[in-house]
């Protein structure tokens, strides 16, 4: 297991909570993010986006597939100490560039030949079709919805949460594993996941919203009070509830 | 253990080294442009900002079909609007609106990892990224809430939305009392990012 996918719920923490509304706290923070877009703009899979992308003819030379699953499966496969230790864009940092020099774009020589130098100035100024590409995707998305559903749930329907083995990456969060809920929603259409992710998600399937009672998710330590939890869980994640056993 | 939990001295310093020495780097070999990272983050500086969700409120407030509408295909209803193009683009894809009324709160979090509205409220501040946050508000949203100023009755429910599919959700606040006669500029003023994701009421800051 992996306690990146257990943090809901997670006892012990800090209090009271203190609010940081800044986006970012550090300036270079600006720049990875920047990058980050970057590649998900260019990425080779949006020619297969509903916005079909002219991706292939994109003057870049990025080359491979770059989503969010991507960013996700490396905080999740991290080192869990290290997940809590540093800050959000020090993770995108760290799974970023190892993923450029993984990848062959630039070495960690190369890298380290030019740490502190003074921002060079840029020779060549790029293809403004690059970065049209990347505004176009953000413009226009890439949305996951596929096909027309057939859902195998109804509204009012009570469901097990499943307990499948997690690979590096899941869309289940662990504190709803083995839980009881009732669906509130079945949303229109089917929802493909940008990769499979080795525990059912990643061709289209039906997306529903499950609500939970804070006894079900926390037992008697739950906190007292009216209160709702409600997850949007891929059909992978839901399992009938056996009548009459 | 001691390395496990000491950070390096230079910290910032290696990070803002190492991101300009990648960013640098790309653009040599023609990955992005020179101009890349910046017209990014100018789309979200001028465009993609919480003035967007303020509109969306405000409008809200002042319209009850439209506040009828929004909630239930908060997509068509936005379009409705005038809002820069591209509401529907990244992050955006599937938007979904949930209102406050008397007896019902709602909060937004994402327990896995940090899905936010760009294209309503922009980037997500760090508070919404925090661990401790993510871990805390899905057992005990009432104590969170409490804690950072929203004191709510013992009979109001609480809805907690974890993000952990396909829908970009936010809050219509409930208007404050007392505000029946501002303009919308004023209206506008009242809403804040935290309130449209839940940590707090609108016309207070969290």
């Amino acid at each position: 297991m992996r306690l990146q996918h257990y943090l809901g719920g997670l006892e012990g923490l800090p209090q009271p909570l203190n609010l940081e509304k800044r986006v970012f706290v550090e300036d270079w923070e600006k720049r990875i993010f920047g990058i980050h877009v970057a590649m998900m703009g260019l990425s080779k899979h949006l020619g297969s986006a509903l916005p079909e992308y002219p991706i292939d003819d994109v003057p870049t030379e990025f080359r491979d597939e770059w989503t969010w699953a991507s960013l996700r499966t490396g905080a999740e496969g991290m080192n869990p100490f290290d997940y809590f230790k540093f800050r959000y864009y020090e993770k995108w940092l760290g799974g970023i560039s190892q993923f450029f020099v993984d990848q062959g774009y630039v070495s960690e020589e190369e890298i380290s030949a030019i740490l502190g130098a003074p921002k060079a100035p840029t020779a060549e100024p790029g293809s403004p079709a690059i970065d049209d590409q990347v505004i176009d995707y953000l413009r226009r998305g890439d949305s996951p919805r596929r096909d027309v559903a057939h859902p195998k749930f109804a509204v009012g329907d009570k469901v097990l949460i499943a307990d499948v083995p997690a690979g590096e990456h899941t869309r289940l969060p662990g504190y709803l594993r083995t839980r009881v809920g009732t669906v509130t929603r079945v949303f229109e259409g089917d929802y493909g996941y940008f990769v499979h992710t080795g525990d059912g998600i990643g061709d289209p399937m039906p997306i529903y919203i499950v609500e939970f009672t804070p006894e079900e998710l926390w037992g008697p330590r739950a906190e007292p009070g009216a209160n709702a939890l409600y997850a949007e869980l891929f059909e992978a994640y839901l399992q009938p509830i056996e009548e009459d056993q | 253990m001691t390395e496990q939990f000491a950070y390096p001295s230079d910290r910032e310093t290696s990070s803002a080294d190492r991101v300009q020495a990648l960013e640098r780097l790309l653009i040599e070999k023609g990955v992005i442009t020179g101009q890349t990272v910046d017209k990014v983050l100018a789309y979200f500086e001028s465009e993609m900002t919480p003035l967007n969700g303020q509109k969306i409120v405000v409008k809200a407030w002042t319209d009850p079909d439209f506040a009828a509408r929004v909630v239930v295909d908060t997509p068509a209803a936005l379009e409705e609007l005038d809002l820069p193009e591209g509401m529907a683009g990244a992050e955006g894809e599937h938007l979904q609106a949930v209102a406050n009324v008397p007896g019902v709160h709602n909060l937004v979090i994402c327990t896995l990892c940090s899905c936010f509205p760009w294209p309503v409220l922009g980037l997500p501040p760090y508070w919404y990224k925090d661990p401790v946050f993510r871990a805390r508000a899905a057992r005990e949203p009432r104590t969170v809430l409490a804690e950072v100023g929203v004191a709510l009755p013992d009979e109001t429910e609480i809805k907690v939305w974890d993000s952990s599919g396909h829908s970009r959700w936010f809050v219509i606040p409930e208007r404050p009392p007392g505000t029946e006669d501002f303009t919308d500029e004023q209206l506008m003023d009242l809403v804040t990012t935290e309130s449209m994701m839940g940590v707090a009421l609108a016309g207070e800051s969290a």
